[in-house]
């Protein structure tokens, strides 16, 4: 998307390393910052088709779309990887997908809408800005081709001991906590869905609670947040 | 019946539960792009991305965001994708909101690219307008009473679940209007 950098001599590349290792997280960041294109869009140096903004988000038009009416959802902070992305923003980022979702169905009359979200160059992550991609679809457009394929099932257990352990560290332990619901009839379900909404919406009334909600809450966050950043390193690595 | 993500919430399905919650389930399935890929999805049998509740979908994306982590240190992947297909014109191919996170690896033969097109300008154009006046049009809405977005999003879910409920079975129809609008 941009013009490649010259090429670095031996040396020059060297001592950029050596600068890059001596940087903290936070400087490395100010420097991916002034680099980063997309920053340059949000803050207006860069012209763009600007579909939707709020206070953390702005929605573009792509200029070199998949399709037409393709949407970029960025957050205007500069994050590479979701992962990064603190968890009230990521909630917003999805609500907002759901918006823009919905206007292209009404919009540009598509039969369907791909969240598609890119994490790492591995997946096809080109730009170094965490981004949303919105893509209006049509039957027979052929924008990815992929289809579901059956899979042996003794792969299933396996990736379940795989990754368990880790999620329900990363997760808080509530781990199939639940077993029996889970056999309830299903004319229960909806029930079920309203009985937490109302226990989600409560603490909306009743103003202590929600305090005391968003301290655990954030509380939570901070366990959550710290345990990962070691690995997060490895894959901000990926990037180099 | 007929519902892939139901029947695993029924424990009709070979897929394995990896986590369980009173709105969501994350499964390991079967039938998926690449082995390694895990779904979330709500219990309630929610067709489409238009119909999930805030609450919920954003519940949705905090499980996707720790399963990613989760894939990413423990599976040994490179990369992840998250997808969600919304429509039949998307390739969704089960009837029931979902988050899939894709594990990636270097020349897995996984395509999830697509040709990055040259638009002419006065298309692009044409697109944007056609997108900011939805969205005037859809923000005018919201402020008019009892629409079906407040109500999913809001206290009145529970004095008012017949509004719901009405409003539900009108979004579907929309959305298989605008299918049948394809020529």
């Amino acid at each position: 998307m941009v013009d490649a950098p010259p090429e670095l001599t031996e040396e020059q590349r060297r001592e950029l390393e050596k600068k890059l290792k001596s940087m903290t997280p936070d400087q490395i960041q100010q420097l991916q910052k002034q680099q980063c294109i997309f920053c340059q869009i949000i803050s207006g140096k860069i012209p763009s088709k600007k579909v939707y903004e709020d206070h953390s988000c702005l929605a573009v038009l792509d200029i070199n779309p998949a399709t037409r009416g393709h949407l970029l959802l960025l957050p205007k902070e500069h994050y590479a990887i979701m992962p990064q992305v603190p968890q009230k923003e990521l909630e917003h980022l999805f609500s907002i997908s759901k918006l823009l979702s919905r206007l292209q169905l009404r919009a540009l009359r598509v039969s369907g809408t791909n969240i598609f979200i890119a994490n790492g160059p591995a997946a096809g992550q080109r730009a170094q800005h965490f981004m949303i991609h919105l893509l209006p679809r049509k039957e027979g457009d052929h924008l990815l081709p992929v289809k579901d394929k059956l899979i042996d099932p003794s792969l299933l257990e396996k990736v379940k001991d795989t990754v368990q352990d880790r999620l329900s560290v990363l997760l808080g332990k509530r781990i199939s906590s639940r077993k029996e619901d889970s056999t309830e009839p299903a004319s229960s379900k909806p029930e079920l869905v309203e009985k937490e909404m109302k226990k989600q919406q409560k603490p909306k009334k009743n103003r202590a609670s929600k305090k005391r909600e968003i301290k655990e809450e954030s509380e939570e966050q901070k366990e959550e947040n710290s345990d990962p950043t070691a690995s997060l390193d490895e894959i901000a690595e990926l990037f180099k | 019946m007929g519902c892939e993500l139901c029947d695993i919430l029924a424990g009709e399905s070979r897929a394995v539960i990896l986590y369980e919650d009173d709105t969501t389930l994350i499964a390991v399935r079967d039938n998926v792009l690449t082995p390694g890929q895990i779904t979330i999805f709500p219990k309630h049998h929610i067709p489409i991305l238009e119909m999930v509740p805030e609450n919920i979908l954003g519940h949705c994306a905090a499980l996707a965001n720790a399963v990613s982590v989760a894939v990413f240190e423990n599976l040994g992947a490179k990369g992840t994708n998250l997808l969600i297909r919304n429509g039949l014109g998307a390739g969704q191919n089960i009837p029931h909101f979902g988050i899939e996170v894709i594990p990636r690896q270097e020349n897995d033969g996984l395509n999830l690219q697509w040709e990055p097109k040259q638009l002419m300008e006065d298309e692009m154009d044409r697109t944007f307008v056609l997108l900011k006046d939805e969205l005037a049009a859809l923000q005018g809405q919201k402020e008019k009473p009892t629409p079906a977005e407040k109500i999913a999003e809001q206290k009145e879910v529970v004095s008012e679940p017949k509004e719901e409920k009405i409003n539900e079975k009108e979004k579907p129809n929309y959305l298989l209007k605008s299918v049948k609008k394809i020529p």
